[in-house]
């Protein structure tokens, strides 16, 4: 089973999902609908070249820099969070523990992932 | 306890910080055993103020198109790194080791 | 090819980057380990600038505004600005930006 396809699966999760770093292509599972799923990989993917740019313009002057790769990002709403690692995205109730979980599982799954493909 | 001194008190904390609205670096804890320095901190609050703005803008136009309210106001944004974390609010932000990082503790320090 | 943007008033540097963000040609006043990092960050920032106008459209429904044509960023003694894949760094005192802005435009279309 896919990485998002796993984190769609916790209680809790709203949705997850992948999108490409070029192009509009985009795969998600859970309560989104169609077009819900195309913005969200849109505003992930500006999110995540933000970070990218903003991590080397931090690590351009410092030779142990600890955010050099960006592996992701989360913000975090009154109610809801988004967490993004690599090119896959969750969206996530603030539950107790919940935030945690699934930042390990990103995390643990999504590791080795350091290319921008 | 001040509220830096809090921060750095989380598990695996590297750096605590305040900044203004624009991102200046008002205040900071350094772990001696950190290589992070107050430029890093600053370039990092810049960080947490531009995309605390992206993200407030993309939850306004979320609610509106989808309907689906609970992301607006933000209320933190973090940066991952392969080892590291910087977590921030408001006009706090904190750094944590990544294999000992408890988000929920860091947010729920940086609401206090 | 964009080297005669020298030739305006208060145009420090100009440069043009590939599509991946190297540096395919600069000129003016910058080394060239810092001629290499402005393509790259012109180049990120044109990708940003793009996601971020996506976005403005798809929460607008308004047309006319993707693709962008370029950016700038003004500071209070300096100016960066970009069209396609030429980026400029320029005195705010001694250029005109909209001249700079217009050659931009024509160059990038060589």
């Amino acid at each position: 089973m896919s990485v998002y396809a796993e984190l769609a699966d916790i209680p809790g999760v709203i949705a997850a999902g992948e999108y490409a770093y070029r192009g509009d292509r985009y795969n998600y599972k859970g309560q989104l609908n169609d077009e819900m799923a195309r913005m969200a990989s849109i505003m992930c993917r500006a999110t995540t070249m933000g970070t990218h740019m903003q991590t080397e313009i931090l690590c351009a002057n410092s030779e142990n820099c600890p955010f050099d790769p960006a592996h992701g990002w989360m913000v975090r709403g009154p109610q809801f969070s988004v967490c993004v690692v690599a090119n896959v995205f969750c969206f996530l109730q603030n539950e107790a523990g919940l935030l945690n979980r699934v930042m390990q599982q990103m995390q643990d799954k999504l590791a080795d992932v350091d290319e921008m493909i | 306890m001040s509220s830096l001194d809090k921060l750095m008190n989380l598990h695996g904390a590297a750096a605590a910080f305040e900044f203004s609205d624009s991102g200046e670096l008002t205040n900071q804890r350094i772990s001696d055993d950190s290589d992070l320095t107050t430029d890093a901190l600053d370039l990092l609050a810049h960080v947490f103020v531009a995309n605390i703005a992206i993200a407030t803008m993309q939850a306004r136009g979320w609610e509106k198109t989808t309907g689906q309210g609970g992301f607006y106001p933000v209320q933190g944004f973090t940066l991952i790194g392969l080892e590291w974390s910087a977590v921030g609010n408001g006009h706090r932000g904190v750094v944590l080791r990544n294999n000992a990082c408890d988000f929920e503790a860091a947010y729920a320090a940086l609401d206090s | 090819m964009i080297k005669h943007l020298l030739a305006l008033d208060g145009v420090v540097v100009v440069c043009h980057f590939r599509d991946d963000g190297a540096l395919v040609e600069g000129y003016g006043l910058l080394g060239d380990d810092m001629m290499v990092r402005l393509a790259k960050f012109a180049h990120d920032y044109k990708r940003m600038v793009q996601g971020n106008t996506d976005q403005f459209s798809m929460f607008t429904g308004m047309s006319g505004w993707t693709p962008p044509g370029g950016w700038i960023v003004r500071g209070a003694k300096a100016t960066v600005c970009s069209v396609s894949n030429l980026v400029c760094f320029i005195d705010n005192e001694e250029a005109s930006l909209n001249e700079v802005m217009q050659a931009l435009t024509e160059a990038s279309r060589y």
